[in-house]
C-alpha cells in the first residue's frame, strides 16, 4: 500500500489541472490555442500562421499591459486585413526577473512559437537564450529594453540616453536652471534605466545651478515608487525638483496632494491615463510620453513584415517621445482612448 | 524481493514519482504538437527532449538549494537567506573572475566553482554561528542576513549586471553529445547533489544526527550529541548548496546581478515541504526535495504548455503547497491513529 504522501501529490496535480482548466477561458482570443487537438504550428517564413510570444518585464506594470493591448489589437487587425492568423501569447513574468525571462524564452521556443517580442530585464541574462532561440529558427525582436549583443533582428524603443537628457532638460527649464533635484530611477538592474539615469546626469552637468542630491531606486510598483518619493521629500526638505525617468510614482493619484507645485517641480517620463490628473492639477507640468501601446503594435507589425512579407526591417526602429502638457492634454487623452485604454478620465475627452 | 518492493511502494518519494508521472502523461496528451524548424519533424509540445531537459534545468537551481535547505528544515530550523547567498556568491564569482582576467577554461571553471562554494560556505557558517552564538531563532537570523547579504552584493556591483566569462557558459552549456540546444549539465549536477544528499542523510552518522536533533532536541542533548556543531553544520551545507546553485545559474545564464534569485527562498522552502520535509523538524529527504522542486516547476510548465492564463500561476502554486501540507498532516494523523489501533489490538490478543 502506498503511503499517505501519494495522495498528497495526487491532490496537488488534480488541483493544478483543475485551477488551470478554470482559468483557460480567460485566455481566449489572445493567442491561447486550444490545448487538446491543437493543430501543428506552421513554419514561419512567408506562411500565414504566426505565433508570437510576448515577454515584457513585469505583469505588474501598467505600461506593459498597454503594450499587450497594442500587440493583441494589432494581431487581430493584421489577421483580418491580410487573411492570416497572428496570435500573441503573453508570457510576461509577474515580477521582474531576467532568469525567468530566459526560461520563458526557452519554453516559448520549445512550444514552437514563430517569434518572440521581449523587453529585457537583464540583457546579460537573456542574451544566451535569445541566441539559442535564433539558432533554432525563431525570430526575436526587442522593445523598450534591448539586448544589443544578442542575435535579435530588431529593436524598437526610445533612445534611453536622450530620454534621460530630455527629462532633466525639461526639469531644468521649470527650475530656471537652478535648484537641488532628485532622480527617481526604478529598478537598479535594468540597463535601459541605467542609461536614462546617465543621460539625466549628463544633462544636469550642463547647468551649473542644478545639483543632484541622489538617485533613488525602488521596486517598480506605483505604491513603492510613490512611497519612495515621499520618503525622499521628507529626508531632503530642500529638494526643488524631481526628474522621474519612469512614471511609476504617478501611476497612482497618491502624490497629487503630497507634491506641492509651489515647492517642487516635476518632469516625468510616461503619460498613461493615471498620470493625466497630475497635468490637469498642475502638479507635473510636463510628461514625456513613450507611446507604450506602440511597443506591442509596432512590434507585431515588424514581425509580420519580416515573417509574412519577407521584408527587410531596420535593426533600430526609434520611438520618439511625445511632450504632454496642459495644452495638448485632451488630444493625448483621445489618443490613449483610441489605443484601447478604457480608463481615460472622461473629463479629458471633451 | 517482496520486502524491497514493499519498501519502494511505501516510500514517501514514490508518491511524488507517481504524481510527476501522471502530470507528465496528462501534459503529453493535452499539449498538442508543432513542426520543428530545424529537423522538420512533428514534435509533441511537452514530450520532447528540449522541454524535458529545460524543465529539469529550471528545477535544478531550486532543487540543489532545496536539498541544502531540507537539512536545515529537518533540524527544525529555516533558512530564508538562500536567495541572497545565491546572489552574493554569483556576483562575487563574477567580480573575482573579472579581476583575475583571461585564463584557460579549466582554470576559470575551477576558480569560479571554488569562489562560489567558498562564499556560499562562509555565508552559511555565518548564519549558523549567529543562530548558535546569539541564541536567536533561525527565522530572525536568516531574515536579517537575507537583506544584509543582498545589500553587500548590491554595493559590490554598484547595481550593475556583471558578465560571467563565456568559457564558463560554454562549460555549463556543453551538450555532452546530445546535440544542439540541449544542455544537461545543470540537470546532472542536480542528480549528483541528490545522490550525495541521500547518502549523507541516510548513511552517515552526521546525517542521522540531524534527524535526531530535529526530531527530539532534549533527547539529543541527553544523548550527548554535539548540538552546536550540528546546527552550524546544517546552515553551512545550506550555504554551500546555494553557492553551488549560484555557480550553475550564473554560468548557465551568462551574467549575475544583486537582484538574482529574489524570492527564490520561498520556492526552495516550498520544494522541501512538498518533498515531504516537516517544518517542525525530524523528517525530510534529499530525493523528496528534488522531486518537490521538479513538481513545482512542472506545475509552472504545465500552465504554459497548456496555454492557460499564466496570471494564475501563483494561485495554483500557493494552493498546491497549502494542500500538500494539510493533506500530509491529515494523513500523518490517520497513520498514527491506525498504528495505535494496531498496537491496542496486539495488546488485546496478547
Amino acid at each position: 500500500m502506498m503511503k499517505h504522501a501519494t495522495w498528497t501529490r495526487v491532490a496537488i496535480a488534480a488541483l493544478a489541472i483543475t485551477v488551470g482548466a478554470c482559468s483557460k477561458g480567460d485566455q481566449g482570443g489572445q493567442g491561447g490555442q486550444g490545448a487538446a487537438g491543437k493543430a501543428p504550428a506552421a513554419t514561419t517564413k512567408g506562411k500565414d500562421k504566426i505565433t508570437i510570444a510576448m515577454i515584457a518585464k513585469s505583469s505588474n506594470n501598467p505600461v506593459f499591459l498597454a503594450s499587450r493591448t497594442g500587440a493583441e489589437a494589432t494581431a487581430k487587425e493584421l489577421s483580418a486585413k491580410y487573411n492570416i492568423q497572428v496570435t500573441v501569447n503573453w508570457l510576461t513574468p509577474p515580477e521582474e526577473d531576467g532568469q525567468v525571462q530566459a526560461q520563458r524564452i526557452q519554453q516559448a521556443v520549445n512550444d514552437g512559437v514563430d517569434a518572440i517580442l521581449i523587453s529585457c530585464s537583464d540583457a546579460g541574462k537573456v542574451t544566451g537564450a535569445i541566441n539559442d532561440a535564433v539558432d533554432r529558427g525563431v525570430a526575436v525582436m526587442t522593445f523598450d529594453s534591448d539586448a544589443p549583443q544578442s542575435k535579435r533582428f530588431a529593436y524598437y524603443g526610445v533612445d534611453d540616453i536622450k530620454t534621460g537628457q530630455s527629462t532633466m532638460a525639461e526639469l531644468a527649464k521649470l527650475l530656471n536652471g537652478k535648484g537641488k533635484v532628485a532622480i527617481l530611477a526604478g529598478n537598479q538592474n535594468a540597463p535601459n534605466l541605467q542609461k536614462r539615469v546617465q543621460g539625466a546626469k549628463d544633462e544636469a552637468a550642463k547647468y551649473p545651478g542644478i545639483s543632484i542630491v541622489g538617485t533613488f531606486n525602488h521596486v517598480e510598483t506605483p505604491q513603492d515608487a510613490a512611497a519612495e518619493v515621499v520618503r525622499v521629500d521628507n529626508a531632503y526638505p530642500d529638494i526643488q525638483g524631481w526628474a522621474m525617468i519612469g512614471g511609476w510614482a504617478l501611476f497612482t493619484p497618491a502624490l497629487v496632494k503630497d507634491l506641492n507645485p509651489a515647492r517642487i517641480k516635476v518632469a516625468s517620463v510616461d503619460a498613461i491615463p493615471e498620470q493625466l490628473v497630475y497635468i490637469e492639477k498642475g502638479v507635473v507640468p510636463v510628461l514625456l510620453a513613450q507611446s507604450v501601446y506602440l511597443w506591442g503594435s509596432v512590434g507585431v507589425e515588424t514581425i509580420v513584415d519580416k515573417l509574412h512579407f519577407n521584408k527587410d526591417v531596420p535593426q533600430m526602429i526609434p520611438m520618439e517621445l511625445v511632450k504632454v502638457t496642459k495644452e495638448n492634454l485632451g488630444t493625448w487623452a483621445k489618443q490613449l482612448q483610441a489605443w484601447g485604454f478604457t480608463n481615460v478620465p472622461p473629463q479629458y475627452l471633451k | 524481493m517482496r520486502a524491497l518492493v514493499g519498501k519502494l511502494v511505501g516510500s514517501q518519494e514514490t508518491g511524488l514519482v507517481v504524481v510527476l508521472g501522471l502530470l507528465a502523461v496528462a501534459l503529453t496528451v493535452l499539449a498538442g504538437s508543432h513542426l520543428d524548424r530545424v529537423t522538420g519533424a512533428i514534435v509533441n509540445n511537452f514530450w520532447n527532449s528540449h522541454t524535458l531537459i529545460q524543465t529539469a534545468t529550471d528545477a535544478s537551481f531550486f532543487a540543489i538549494m532545496a536539498i541544502g535547505a531540507t537539512l536545515v528544515v529537518i533540524s527544525g530550523g529555516i533558512d530564508l537567506s538562500v536567495g541572497s547567498i545565491y546572489a552574493l556568491s554569483g556576483v562575487s564569482m563574477a567580480l573575482f573572475l573579472r579581476a583575475v582576467g583571461t585564463a584557460s577554461p579549466m582554470t576559470t571553471t575551477v576558480l569560479g566553482l571554488v569562489s562560489c562554494l567558498g562564499v556560499g560556505l562562509a555565508c552559511g557558517l555565518l548564519n549558523g554561528a549567529l543562530v548558535v552564538g546569539l541564541r536567536v531563532h533561525p527565522f530572525i537570523v536568516t531574515l536579517g542576513t537575507m537583506w544584509g547579504l543582498r545589500g553587500i552584493a548590491f554595493v559590490a556591483t554598484k547595481a550593475q549586471s556583471v558578465l560571467v566569462p563565456t568559457s564558463l557558459t560554454a562549460v555549463m552549456k556543453a551538450s555532452l553529445g546530445l546535440g544542439g540546444g540541449l544542455y544537461p549539465v545543470p540537470m546532472l549536477a542536480m542528480i549528483v547533489v541528490t545522490v550525495l544528499g541521500t547518502i549523507y542523510l541516510g548513511r552517515t552518522v552526521m546525517g542521522r544526527h540531524i534527524f535526531a536533533f530535529g526530531g527530539n532536541l532534549e533527547a539529543s542533548r541527553f544523548a550527548g550529541l554535539p548540538l552546536k556543531r550540528i546546527q552550524i553544520g546544517v546552515f553551512a551545507l545550506s550555504g554551500l548548496t546555494a553557492g553551488l546553485a549560484a555557480f550553475l545559474g550564473a554560468s548557465f545564464y551568462g551574467s549575475t546581478s544583486s537582484g538574482d534569485a529574489q524570492g527564490y527562498e520561498l520556492y526552495v522552502i516550498a520544494s522541501a515541504v512538498v518533498g515531504g520535509a516537516s517544518l517542525t523538524g525530524g523528517r525530510g529527504s534529499a530525493l523528496g526535495a528534488m522531486f518537490g522542486a521538479l513538481l513545482i516547476v512542472l506545475i509552472r510548465q504545465s500552465i504554459r504548455t497548456l496555454h492557460f492564463d499564466q496570471n494564475y500561476e501563483w494561485i495554483v502554486i500557493g494552493c498546491a503547497i497549502i494542500i500538500a501540507v494539510v493533506v500530509d498532516q491529515w494523513s500523518a494523523r490517520l497513520n498514527a491513529r491506525r498504528l495505535s489501533r494496531a498496537a491496542a489490538a496486539t495488546r488485546m490478543t496478547g
